[in-house]
């Protein structure tokens, strides 16, 4: 199999690299610090746990998305180690979807570990751990998944700087896109209403995907909000795998 | 014609380079119109001085880029997708090999890409592995080769799939003097096994000892196409001649003065060609000189290329 020819080999890439088993022991240990932080009360310190395990996995997962999936992408077109595979008998949408997989694989062990760093914590400091912490690592998961793609999205026909900075720019909209939404509908039919509109629209709005607070407070959460984020979580990153293997798919490799 | 194994019909590539985010563009013109032919079990090599639009051709004929104009068949077949390039061995122009794997493991990947079985792949790595000379780093991470390392790990990878056609881009560089040796040696086996061999070359003495035809390519035109001996040959053949001769002698020797060079008693004459040869050895004899060597001289394809170039 091709495809997953290309994924062991990008699997291979990440985990060999430095910066990203650095970024994954400083996450962890972060979240392990939490250990050695005694001073609340009982009950504020399950909170505090959960609520720091959450947003270290989600800042550090989102981090390494980014870093290493603009890296892979660059250090192939720059330093054109891309030739010898593209010009192999194997398509270029194979190659696409081989990288965002064994990517994908990574990432997802990093949350692995985040979590059982997370639900360690709370077992020595309380003797339990809570599950209800799943739902929200879940779309975590996909948030990072979508992040990358975004990143990989951009890298295959921009710059690596560029692309980091697009990149973080539609992960700030995307948790902002609430406030855009009420800005659009406070004040219609200002100057540049259809930008906003349309930036409104293109980018995922990222906080349907953001359950940490309501796992963490434990809030009454709209029915089917997972399940609704998967899937649109996932819409979006159909959608830009098709986009990139269209624009790749063309561009020269020069 | 099912013989014709690389074929390009008004090929052309014209880049466009941005300057200013965009603003400012400029086109260049990389190749132009090539009408190219490559036949079955032919060595062609494809001569030209930087930036003549080699490596433009090779991306062409692999699919890398895409032609602005013209067509590509390989095998007999338009070559439109990327099934071509299971019969095909391509060594990139200075390879960059992922530095994270070790030797082993690449050739190991590239050969999962053909989709080889698990068997002929362990087998073939092996023997490539040998072939090419690096038997004693392939466990050791590609970052840490020398450049020549690199080409001959570049080398293995092109022929791990037993290709029929071996698309080279400047093979030789960064190989020391054994490593072309032993790969004007590979090339000449992989002929005698009825592969093609397109390879690009600025060396031109090594084209000249491999190849059965050149082309030359200059500014992106293809300015001639041959066999070597129809490209270089010139009618007549010079001669030099070495011998010493005791010095009392010298002055008599009364050849064109432009041709001759004395140091103390050895003499070098430089003759147009054969026919004068043997009155000059007669006199040699005369003199009691002692003969050194004869050496013909061919007009090299170094001459031709440059002419050629210069138009
Ligand atoms: N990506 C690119 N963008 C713009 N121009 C390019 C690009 N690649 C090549 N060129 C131009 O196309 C022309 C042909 O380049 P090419 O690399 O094919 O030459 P070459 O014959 O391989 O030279 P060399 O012997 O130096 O390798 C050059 O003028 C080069 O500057
Ligand atoms: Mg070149």
């Amino acid at each position: 199999m091709r495809i997953w020819a290309v994924a062991l080999n990008t699997f291979k890439e990440t985990i060999r690299n430095r910066v990203l088993i650095n970024i994954l022991i400083f996450a962890i240990g972060l979240i392990l610090l939490t250990l050695i932080i005694g001073d609340w009360s009982i009950y504020q310190q399950a909170k505090v746990i959960k609520d720091f395990g959450l947003s270290a996995m989600s800042i550090f997962g989102l981090l390494i998305a980014i870093f290493i999936g603009i890296r892979l992408m660059v250090q192939e077109l720059e330093q054109k180690t891309i030739y010898v595979i593209a010009s192999k008998p194997i398509n270029r949408w194979e190659i696409i979807l081989g990288k965002v997989l064994g990517l994908s694989i990574t990432l997802m062990i990093n949350i692995v570990f985040m979590s059982i760093a997370l639900w360690g914590t709370e077992l020595i400091q309380e003797g339990q751990i809570d599950l209800g912490l799943a739902p929200a690592i879940l779309l975590i998961t996909v948030e990072i998944l979508l992040i990358v793609c975004f990143a990989i999205f951009f890298s295959s026909f921009i710059s690596s700087t560029l692309s980091a900075i697009f990149t973080i720019v539609v992960f700030t909209i995307g948790h902002l896109s609430g406030f855009l939404r009420d800005y659009i509908e406070i004040y219609p039919d200002k100057g540049f209403h259809w930008l906003l509109k349309g930036i409104y629209y293109i980018v995922p709005n990222l906080e349907i995907l953001n359950l940490k607070m309501a796992v963490v407070e434990h809030l009454e959460q709209p029915p089917h909000a997972v399940l609704f984020g998967l899937l649109y979580g996932m819409g979006y990153i159909l959608l830009l795998l098709l986009l990139t293997i269209i624009i790749f798919s063309k561009r020269d490799l020069k | 014609m099912n013989n014709l194994i690389i074929k390009t019909e008004g090929l052309a590539k014209v880049f466009k380079e941005t300057t200013y985010g965009g603003l400012k563009q400029k086109t260049i013109v990389a190749l132009d119109n090539l009408h190219c032919e490559v036949f079955q079990g032919e060595v062609f090599a494809f001569l030209g001085p930087n930036g003549a639009g080699k490596t433009t051709t090779i991306k062409l004929l692999t699919r890398l880029i895409f032609p602005t104009r013209g067509r590509v068949w390989l095998f007999g077949k338009e070559n439109v997708d990327h099934t071509a390039m299971k019969k095909v061995g391509y060594l990139p122009e200075q390879p960059n090999l992922y530095g994270y794997l070790t030797g082993k493991e690449f050739l190991n990947f590239i050969a999962q890409i053909f989709g080889l079985d698990k068997q002929v792949r362990r087998k073939r790595i092996d023997v490539l592995i040998e072939r090419v000379g690096l038997s004693e780093r392939v466990m050791h991470l590609i970052r840490n080769y020398s450049r020549g390392m690199v080409q001959r790990l570049g080398l293995a990878q092109a022929l791990i799939n037993d290709p029929s056609l071996l698309i080279l881009d400047e093979p030789m560089a960064s190989l020391d003097p054994v490593g072309r040796k032993d790969f004007r040696d590979l090339i000449l086996e992989l002929k005698n096994q009825g592969k093609t061999i397109f390879f690009s070359s600025h060396i031109l003495s090594d084209a000249e000892m491999i190849a059965d035809r050149i082309g030359i390519l200059n500014r992106g035109k293809l300015v001639s196409v041959g066999k070597l001996d129809d490209l270089s040959h010139s009618q007549t053949q010079p001669v030099e001649v070495t011998f010493i001769v005791d010095s009392s002698q010298i002055s008599q020797i009364d050849l064109v003065k432009e041709n001759v060079i004395v140091q103390g008693n050895r003499v070098l004459v430089r003759l147009d060609d054969k026919e004068a040869l043997s009155s000059l050895l007669r006199q040699i004899d005369k003199w009691g000189g002692r003969l050194e060597s004869i050496i013909p001289q061919r007009k090299s394809l170094e001459d031709y290329f440059m002419t050629e170039v210069r138009k």
